[in-house]
């Protein structure tokens, strides 16, 4: 039930002018420039090199590395922060994780320091470290070329390496899902450790120790030794902030270092009793899971739930206040800001600027279905609107028949004063999309968002949502090319489907598309089920296996399926782009004659250049997907059913449905950078629309576009959705009405996301000219934060051309028209 | 002694000459010297252990097989015994091999200030099939000597 007694719950009386601490957290944790981070590669290679042979389990040799880094990482603290634990050995730092992708930056070595985009400071030595020490190790042994090796480098393999068709995620993370907090906090990391003894020894003594009941005991085993990796850290901290105590005069961080060291002398290894206890408790966790597992979109999940009860304690006992509060939950954002991902040159130019993204959610329902928003909501919402971080991934759940108004409008308040987060995401479709996959009510009610927009259940899901991201786009080329794409050369690469010129109707084009895209999709689906069988082979996650329901209960570790629930997540680029393309082809050549498929397909070929009356067709007079144009909306429709069907009728290794989304992170604007002109008038080489989103410019009333983007059936749309709006501006109570009231229409139509970048096109134009001027401006990707600075030129072409909205008229308004020529179609 | 000094000492010299030569190469408009120069240069750098390169190399064993897309080229580089071994034929089973257009692609792909390494993939100008450690491994390495004879490390 909804609990609060906030008399404001704006929490005006709490700013950075007041709260001078966060305030010089903040500004020295904006300054810092990121650093490489070896300490990782260089603890698990000198393990898995000289303390370990590969005939050992993996489950426990796995687990015995995790231990072996943990127990050697350095306790360190950078600044006053009120929580132990850091992710890497830096102030600001990209761990190297020499298994998955760590090995891509070896050919910069020596200049990654100083490249142009988002350097990373690497010292010589660390780099001669890396070189000469750590990856000769793992020439064979990343996931990749361990899966190239063992199933003989696939024809899948090959399309991935091409990037223009599909990415497979797994190759670099599998990550991007939400642990259960709640029975480590209350109970203590000890309680789960002894937990799995228990369920070991049982095991032992029933005798007979077969196979199954062999691999049962090293799981319980495994999570055994990988958690006392954990306690070891946080005795480790303990130690060092007792040390620095006693090395400082400062009354207030001598304070602090003897509270840290009080307090990792305690948690995660026994239940937490205070809310700072909580927040450090999860924060060592979340240090000790990405020692396992890579640092992308490893969510937090629900805190306000989560944590709640250890604030309401401190509140009613008088122990804590809601400046402490708030105090605390900063100080958890500014460490969730410090680690970021490495990323090598190449992929920064086309794909750049993501922060790790863990998400937080907050507000919706609770397990019963009543109101969950309660005072820890406020704190939180206050937290992100007084930080503006690009980390964590703020998300607000909103029920429009359970929460308050007073709710809704005070989180759309916080996305106009932050001009980006958090997001919202509709209770009521959510829920029901979670429960249409086989989630228990109760559980979908508690579902929180993955990095992006994926739905997944805290503690009881294991989504693997970034499994595949899947370019709909080079399908629709394969289809227009009787299986050949242009931008990878001559080569026959998809079935042959025909020359459309001799299609004699657009459904005859529709089947070939839709075989197209089944066979590319169904090589997307067969490479992630060779990762997947890799992973498990040697690669298995023990540690995290510990914070989630059903591997401690099946003695099976979550890569072989031991959660709950299982699926893999499969997101689609080019969506619009694809539909309006789709629509283009429908009309122009089948319902009005204007063209033949065949100049349809010079025109592409050209660019249109000598196509000039029929690119203006196809932009002005074909019908645009975000319109109530009834072959678009049919179109969208039968695209959303078609992916949804193919998804649901694959199983993955771990027994799971895959699932199909639409977030695109920044690779619409990469792949649009990398493919020809398409059917809707879009030239070649230009940004595709990010997530759901029409494409920009074509939607030109907002009304319209909620209404048909909210009308797609969100069921088929299990792994969440991106929907990126723009406002130049929102002010006074009578625009936040309207903004509100115009999400809670686009929920009540059957939206299930939606996003905002309050900000003209002026102000990003500017933005882009004069990078100094705006050193802190956050906006919204396709599903994350980012700093407007660090994104890639592609990327930020694709926000400023986003469709910018009046919040008065609902229109679109007019771009600006010195500028047209960043248009996609221009 | 002396004639091993004098030895080393005319190895380093040319190991410069070639040094000079490469940059050059790099530099001009074609450089589709590049391939041929890099392998020569580096099998000398690694020889004569200039600046502690032969590193590197201890150790390693790697077997790359370059090949122009017109078969004007082929040209394998094998590394065993801490030793660099080039030469003009095919060699069996590399870890990797590297198809290239010419010359100033395989530049670009591999050295370049600005590498364009998905833009030379996409249009095939540069193809690599086999394991890529051993591509990253070998772009460092050329990466480095770039460093080296620019002065820069």
């Amino acid at each position: 039930m909804a609990s609060n007694v906030l008399k404001d719950i704006r929490l005006r009386e709490y700013s950075l002018d007041n709260l001078e601490l966060i305030r010089r957290l903040r500004e020295s944790q904006i300054k810092i420039r990121p650093e490489v981070c070896i300490e990782r590669a260089r603890h698990l290679t000198h393990y898995m090199k000289n303390m370990s042979t590969d005939e050992e389990p993996a489950e426990i040799r796995y687990a015995k590395a995790v231990n072996y880094f943990l127990s050697s990482k350095e306790p360190l603290f950078f600044d006053d922060n009120l929580l132990a634990g850091t992710t890497t050995s830096k102030a600001f730092g990209a761990p190297v994780y020499p298994e998955y992708t760590g090995m891509t930056i070896w050919p910069e070595l020596d200049t990654i320091s100083d490249r142009k985009k988002n350097p990373l400071k690497l010292s010589p030595e660390e780099a001669d470290e890396l070189n000469f020490e750590i990856y000769p190790y793992w020439m064979e042994r990343n996931i990749l070329e361990y899966t190239r090796k063992k199933y003989n480098n696939p024809e899948c393999m090959g399309l991935f390496e091409k990037f223009v068709f599909f990415i497979a995620g797994k190759a670099g993370t599998i990550s991007h899902t939400i642990p259960g907090y709640t029975v480590a906090l209350d109970r203590g990391l000890e309680f789960i450790i002894e937990e799995a003894a228990s369920r070991e020894r049982h095991i032992r003594d029933s005798g007979d120790i077969t196979d199954e009941k062999r691999r049962k005991i090293e799981f319980y085993r495994a999570v055994q030794i990988a958690l006392q990796g954990i306690i070891a850290y946080a005795r480790n901290l303990s130690r060092k902030a007792a040390e620095l105590a006693g090395e400082t005069d400062d009354p207030f961080r001598k304070q602090n270092f003897l509270t840290m060291s009080e307090i990792c002398a305690k948690v995660p290894a026994k239940p937490a009793t205070t809310f700072r206890e909580a927040v450090n408790s999860l924060w060592i966790i979340q240090v000790g899971i990405h020692a396992e597992s890579i640092n992308m979109a490893m969510s937090p999940g629900r805190l306000d739930q989560v944590l709640y009860k250890y604030y309401k304690r401190g509140i009613d006992n008088g122990t804590l206040t809601h400046k402490e509060a708030i105090e605390i939950m900063s100080c958890l954002w500014l460490k969730l800001n410090d680690n970021t991902n490495l990323v090598p040159e190449t992929a920064e130019e086309l794909w750049g600027g993501a922060g790790t993204v863990p998400a937080v959610t907050v507000g919706g329902v609770d397990e019963n279905g009543e109101d969950a928003v309660n005072e820890l909501t406020y704190i939180i919402l206050r937290v992100t609107e007084l930080l503006k971080l690009r980390d964590p991934s703020m998300n607000a759940r909103y029920h429009y028949d359970k929460n308050t108004r007073e709710y809704r409008d005070r989180v759309a308040e916080v996305i106009v004063n932050t001009r980006a987060v958090p997001a919202f995401h509709n209770d009521v479709v959510d829920i029901a999309t979670l429960e249409n996959q086989g989630v228990k009510t109760e559980h979908a009610r508690d579902y929180g968002i993955i990095g992006c927009v994926e739905m997944g259940v805290p503690g009881r899901s294991y989504d693997a949502s970034s499994s595949i991201i899947f370019n709909l786009v080079s399908a629709l080329e394969l289809a227009l090319y009787n299986g050949r794409r242009p931008v990878v050369g001559d080569e026959q690469i998809g079935p042959v489907t025909g020359d459309p010129d001799d299609f004699r109707s657009f459904e005859e084009f529709w089947e070939a598309f839709k075989k197209q895209a089944a066979w590319l999709m169904g090589k997307a689906v067969e490479l992630n089920e060779y990762f997947g069988l890799v992973h498990q082979e040697i690669y298995p996650t023990p540690l995290l296996s510990a914070f989630f329901e059903g591997p401690m209960e099946e003695g099976k570790d979550l890569i072989f399926g031991g959660a709950m629930y299982n699926a893999s997540g499969a997101t689609h680029i080019g969506f619009a782009d694809t539909v309006d393309s789709l629509n283009a082809i429908e009309k122009a050549v089948f319902m009005d004659g204007k063209c033949t498929f065949g100049e349809l397909i010079r025109a592409l070929k050209a660019d249109f250049r000598g196509y000039e009356k029929l690119h203006a067709y196809l932009v002005n007079r074909t019908p645009k997907y975000g319109t109530e144009d009834p072959v678009a909306v049919k179109n969208s429709q039968n695209l959303i059913r078609f992916l949804y069907d193919f998804y649901q009728g694959h199983t993955n290794y771990r027994g799971g449905k895959y699932r199909p989304a639409y977030w695109t992170t920044t690779n619409h604007a990469g792949q649009g950078k990398l493919s020809g002109a398409l059917p809707n008038g879009r030239k070649a080489h230009e940004v595709f629309a990010s997530g759901i989103t029409p494409v920009s410019q074509a939607a030109r009333d907002l009304a319209a576009c909620l209404r048909t983007v909210g009308g797609l059936d969100g069921l088929c749309i299990p792994m969440g959705e991106a929907l990126n709006l723009k406002y130049p501006s929102v002010s006074g109570e009578e625009d936040l009405g309207r903004f509100a009231a115009a999400v809670e229409a686009y929920f009540r139509s059957g939206g299930l996301h939606v996003q905002f970048n309050i900000m003209s096109y002026e102000t990003l134009l500017d933005a882009r000219d004069n990078p100094d001027k705006y050193p802190e401006l956050l906006v919204r990707v396709s599903g994350y934060s980012a700093y407007f600075n660090a994104l890639n030129d592609a990327m930020k072409e694709e926000i400023i051309t986003r469709t910018e909205y009046d919040i008065e008229t609902g229109r679109a308004n007019p771009f600006p028209a010195a500028h047209k020529s960043m248009l996609p179609y221009e | 002694m002396d004639d091993f000094l004098n030895f080393i000492f005319f190895r380093k010299l040319r190991a410069k000459w070639l040094m000079k030569k490469w940059l050059r190469c790099m530099e001009s408009e074609f450089a589709e010297e590049f391939l041929e120069t890099l392998l020569k240069l580096m099998r000398l750098v690694f020889l004569v252990n200039y600046r502690d390169f032969r590193r590197n190399i201890e150790g390693f064993n790697g077997r790359y097989l370059f090949k122009s897309r017109d078969r004007s080229i082929t040209v394998s580089a094998v590394f065993r015994d801490n030793r660099m071994e080039v030469s003009e034929r095919l060699i069996d089973n590399p870890h990797i091999t590297i198809e290239f257009r010419n010359g100033r692609v395989l530049l670009n792909y591999l050295i370049s200030p600005r590498p364009d390494i998905l833009g030379s993939m996409l249009r095939q100008d540069v193809t690599p099939r086999g394991n890529l450690n051993y591509l990253y491994k070998f772009a460092y390495m050329a990466k480095r000597l770039q460093l080296m004879a620019t002065g820069s490390v």
